[in-house]
C-alpha cells in the first residue's frame, strides 16, 4: 500500500514533536522485537547446552564492568554529544 | 517492483504484542491521568492529552501499516489466502453492488485500502480485531456471546439476519446457539464475507449463508426474519443511512420480530463525548459523533417499532461499575420489536 498525500493529524504544539515521537516509537518497537528474538535464541542455546543461562544472568564482576567501561563511555558519549549543539567540524554558522 | 522484505512470524507477533502492551498502558494509565472534570479546552492543552491523542492515532497506524503492520505481514500469504477463498457455496457475492461513498471515502479504522478494496482485507481485519479492546483482547469473543444471550433471551428465532457481519465473528454465536435456525450474514465487504464463509465451511456449519448486500436495501422479502442483529454497524453510518437501515429492518422483520443493535451510543458526560469524538477522527470513523446525537428512540417509534430499550452494555464483567476507570467504548445495546 502506498502512503496517501493527506497531511497527518497534529497533536503536539510543535509538529516536529509529532514526527519525532513517531521515530521514537518505531525504534522502541524494534528494540522489543530484538529483545524478544535474543531471549528466544538464548533459550534455544541453553536447551541445547551451548550456553549456561545462569552464568549469563548473574551479576557481572567488578572486573568485567571495568573492562566494559571504556566501551560504555563511548556509547554514552556518542548518544549525548548531540546535546552540545556544537559543530563537529568547522563550518558555516 | 521489489516489495519490502518479509517479516518472520516471531518478529511480527513481538511487535504486535508490544503495540498492544503500549495500548493497554494507554487504556489504563494515560487515560486515567486526564482530568475528567477540567474544561475541555484546558484538557486539550495538557501534555497528557496530547500524548493520549497521539498514541490513539499512531498505535493504530503501527498496528495496520508499515514494517510490522498486519497488512504487510498478511500480504506475504496473499496467494494462499485467495486460494482458500475460491468457490464457497455458502457465499453469494453481488458484483453489481454499488458501495456507498461514505464507505469508500476513508480507510476505516486506518485499515490501508479499507475493508473492501483488497482481496486480503478480511484476513487483515480479522487479525486486527483480535486486539480492538486491549483489556478484553483475550475474551473479545465473549462480547458477541453476551449479545447473543441478550438478543435471544426468552426467545427462539428461526430466521436471523446479521447486518454488517464482517468476517462472521458476530454471526458465529447465533448459528452455533441456534443450529435449527437459518442464519444469514450480510456485509458490503466481499473480502470479509469470503473469510466468514471460509470459516463456516471449515467448521462444517450447515445453517448459515453470507450475502454481499447493503443493510439499507437488502435483497430479502418482506417479513422474512424474526431476529435482526448488528454489531458495531450504526456508528459507521451517516444519519440518513441509519434511518434507512432501521426502515429496511422493519420491512424484512415479521410482525413480533425482534431487532438488536450493539453499538457505541450512550455517552452521558461532556468528557466522554470529547474523548469519543476524538476517537472518531483519530480512528477514521467520521460518523461516530453524529450517531450519538441522534434521537434513536424517537426514530424507532416513528418507524413503528415497539418495546424499545436502549441500555448500557457490560462488555466484560465489572465495566459498568462506578469504580471502573480505564478507557472503554460506550457500549450500548438497542432493542426493539416490530408490532404484531
Amino acid at each position: 500500500m502506498q502512503p496517501t498525500t493527506i497531511p497527518e493529524q497534529q497533536f503536539f504544539d510543535d509538529p516536529a514533536l509529532d514526527r519525532v515521537f513517531g521515530v521514537v516509537m518505531a525504534l522502541a518497537t524494534e528494540v522489543y522485537v530484538l529483545r524478544d528474538r535474543q531471549r528466544a535464541i538464548e533459550k534455544i542455546l541453553a536447551n541445547q547446552g551451548v550456553i549456561d543461562l545462569e552464568t549469563l544472568n548473574a551479576e557481572p564482576s567488578d572486573e568485567e564492568r571495568a573492562t566494559n567501561q571504556l566501551d560504555r563511555n563511548e556509547f554514552v558519549n556518542h548518544l549525548m554529544e548531540n546535546l552540545t549543539g556544537l559543530q563537529a567540524s568547522k563550518g558555516l554558522k | 517492483m521489489v516489495g519490502p522484505p518479509n517479516i518472520d512470524a516471531r518478529s511480527f507477533v513481538a511487535a504486535q504484542d508490544f503495540i498492544l502492551s503500549v495500548k493497554t498502558h494507554w487504556t489504563t494509565k494515560l487515560y486515567t491521568q486526564l482530568d475528567q472534570n477540567a474544561p475541555i479546552e484546558e484538557i486539550k492543552q495538557t501534555v497528557d492529552y496530547q500524548f493520549f491523542a497521539w498514541l490513539e492515532r499512531h498505535l493504530q497506524r503501527y498496528k495496520y501499516s508499515g514494517r510490522y503492520g498486519i497488512h504487510h505481514f498478511q500480504n506475504q500469504f496473499r496467494e494462499e489466502i485467495i486460494e482458500n477463498f475460491s468457490d464457497n457455496d455458502l457465499l453469494i457475492l453481488d458484483k453489481e453492488l454499488n458501495l456507498p461513498d461514505y464507505y469508500t471515502a476513508v480507510d476505516i479504522h486506518q485499515h490501508p485500502g479499507g475493508l473492501w478494496s483488497d482481496d486480503i482485507a478480511g484476513t487483515v481485519y480479522e487479525r486486527g480485531a483480535r486486539s480492538t479492546t486491549p483489556l478484553g483482547a483475550a475474551t473479545h469473543q465473549d462480547l458477541h456471546h453476551r449479545l447473543t444471550t441478550i438478543a435471544t433471551s426468552q426467545y427462539k428465532p428461526d430466521k436471523i439476519l446479521d447486518m454488517a457481519c464482517g468476517f462472521g465473528k458476530s454471526t458465529q454465536p447465533f448459528y452455533n446457539a441456534f443450529p435449527d435456525a437459518n442464519v444469514i450474514g450480510i456485509d458490503l465487504s466481499a473480502p470479509c464475507l469470503k473469510l466468514a464463509a471460509y470459516v463456516a465451511k471449515q467448521n462444517q456449519v450447515k445453517n448459515v449463508n453470507y450475502h454481499q448486500a447493503n443493510a439499507e436495501k437488502t435483497p430479502f422479502k418482506n417479513e422474512e426474519f424474526n431476529l435482526i442483529t448488528s454489531t458495531m454497524l450504526l456508528h459507521e453510518l451517516p444519519p440518513e443511512s441509519i434511518k434507512a437501515v432501521f426502515a429496511e429492518a422493519h420491512r424484512v422483520l415479521a410482525p413480533g420480530g425482534k431487532m438488536t443493535h450493539l453499538d457505541f451510543y450512550l455517552v452521558p458526560t461532556k468528557f466522554g463525548r470529547f474523548i469519543h469524538s476524538g476517537h472518531s477522527k483519530r480512528n477514521n470513523e467520521p460518523f461516530m459523533e453524529s450517531f450519538i446525537k441522534m434521537d434513536i428512540k424517537q426514530i424507532l417509534e416513528n418507524q413503528g417499532f415497539k418495546n424499545i430499550s436502549i441500555e448500557p452494555f457490560e462488555e466484560s464483567d465489572g465495566t459498568l461499575t462506578s469504580d471502573y476507570k480505564p478507557w472503554r467504548f460506550p457500549w450500548t445495546v438497542i432493542l426493539a420489536e416490530k408490532a404484531i
